[in-house]
């Protein structure tokens, strides 16, 4: 950061604690602004009147036991390897996590590009290779890709177990149906890279919420709140921004929205700690379900709710009713080295940034 | 998980790319991006370019920033 950006960054932090006169509550719907933030101090630097909550853009963190014991169930038959990123390893679901099982022996693979398993495929002829398909937006066209690619050279042992979500659904969940009081919004960048702003409009259209799509340095972060505290204050008439131009056109990545359009169908799904959100999910549509896993391996998802130990709130963090250090077991039961709850498990999760970043919040 | 990091494009291969990360040389996928020429910056998530970036557009913020505060340090 050059010394010139500094200085408007602390400027532009004065006039915003300046003109912050009431109490104000705004969400980051990213699980990467939410590390970002805590990672830069900025809570630290704000008055303490505006409370940054995060929001449930934590991929991992939403994702259901069911999921995980789904993945575990596969490991049980003959000639089947799972591939997953890193981030999912530890991730527990009712009989213990991936990581568990690879210590204990079983196929399970970390991949750094789902294109990875794709190679793996065609060398190993003789297993099958599911991946573990998390993630939002930015990360379903990849998966897309890797399926069409597969199609293309005609292989036919790799399948796609799919948990991915859709981000508009989620963010209408917690402004309508939670009912949780959040002032402002920063939105996703990557996501919107991919989708552009049309999924984001409604936040200040039809919710009258203002809302930002920001980028991940410290100067998009609080150039995005300085434009979030102005309309809410009644400064500035309650407008949706993108101060994220640089990467997020209004119409976002078109091939990679061809490509999930192709490739998956809307359904619902269920987020941990939050429940069922209706449309909130990408599957793949009958083209496709040649690569399914749950169709190939006749697997369920088991919809049990999860289980939360010892009074874990990731249910309530997930949605900005809590944060981190509101919960008893934060830092002291729970660490990132013993993770009770999602939140703490993924390098993304609110409670694992407050944990490493010392995030306190005000 | 939805992370990218910016890469330039250093040589051109079909549907990939060799892209320099921070100094650091990989081969990315480029199927979700139209008309890509060797000097493009990318956004790399997960090993394939998912959008093109105009990097002066980051003035844009500094800009709008410098206005909002006037000029004076
Ligand atoms: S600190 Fe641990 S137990 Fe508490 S909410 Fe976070 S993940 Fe759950």
């Amino acid at each position: 950061m050059t010394e010139e950006e500094k200085r408007l960054i602390l400027k532009t932090v004065a006039q915003i604690n300046e003109s912050v006169k009431s109490d104000i509550r705004i969400m980051e719907v990213c699980g990467t602004h939410t590390h970002q933030i805590t990672r830069f101090g900025i809570r630290k630097l704000l008055t303490p009147k505006i409370h940054l909550v995060s929001g449930p853009g934590c991929p991992v963190c939403v994702t259901e036991p069911g999921y995980i014991d789904a993945l575990i169930a596969l490991l049980t038959q003959k000639n089947v390897v799972v591939a997953t990123f890193g981030d999912l390893l530890r991730v527990r679901g009712s009989s213990g996590s991936l990581e568990e099982q690879k210590v204990a022996g079983k196929k399970v693979i970390t991949v750094y590009s789902p294109e990875d398993v794709l190679a793996l495929a065609k060398s190993h002829k003789e297993e099958n290779f599911v991946f573990a398909a998390v993630g939002f937006e930015t990360t379903a066209p990849l998966y897309a890709a890797l399926i069409q690619m597969a199609r293309k050279e005609g292989i036919q042992n790799l399948f796609l177990l799919t948990s991915l979500k859709r981000m508009e659904p989620a963010i209408r969940f917690i402004l309508w149906d939670s009912k949780v009081n959040i002032d402002g919004m920063l939105c996703p960048g990557h996501v919107a890279v991919i989708t552009g702003i049309g999924p984001f409009l409604p936040i200040t259209v039809k919710y009258h919420i203002p809302a930002v799509i920001c980028g991940f340095e410290s100067m998009d972060i609080i150039f995005s709140i300085s434009i979030l505290c102005r309309q809410i204050a009644g400064e500035n008439p309650i407008q949706f921004m993108n101060t994220y131009r640089r990467c997020v056109s209004d119409d976002g990545n078109p091939a990679a929205l061809h490509l999930i359009k192709e490739v998956f169908r809307i359904s619902d799904v269920s987020w941990r700690g939050i429940g069922w959100i209706k449309d909130s999910a990408l599957t793949l549509n009958s083209r496709y379900e040649e690569y399914d896993a749950f169709k190939r391996f006749g697997l369920e998802m088991e919809s049990t709710p999860a289980i939360f130990l010892d009074g874990c709130e990731c249910g309530k963090i997930l949605i900005g009713e809590k944060t981190p250090n509101m919960c008893v077991n934060f830092g002291c039961l729970c660490t990132p080295d013993h993770p009770l709850g999602p939140c703490m498990t993924s390098s993304e999760g609110a409670c694992a940034a407050y944990y490493r970043y010392g995030g306190s919040e005000n | 998980m939805c992370l990218a990091i910016p890469a330039k494009v250093m040589r051109i291969n079909h549907a990939h790319a060799e892209v320099d990360i921070m100094g650091v040389r990989k081969q990315i996928n480029t199927l979700l991006i139209d008309h890509l020429n060797v000097g493009d910056k990318v956004m790399v998530h997960a090993g394939f370019a998912i959008n093109k970036i105009n990097e002066e557009d980051f003035n844009f913020l500094r800009d709008t920033l410098q206005n909002m505060l006037g000029n004076s340090p």
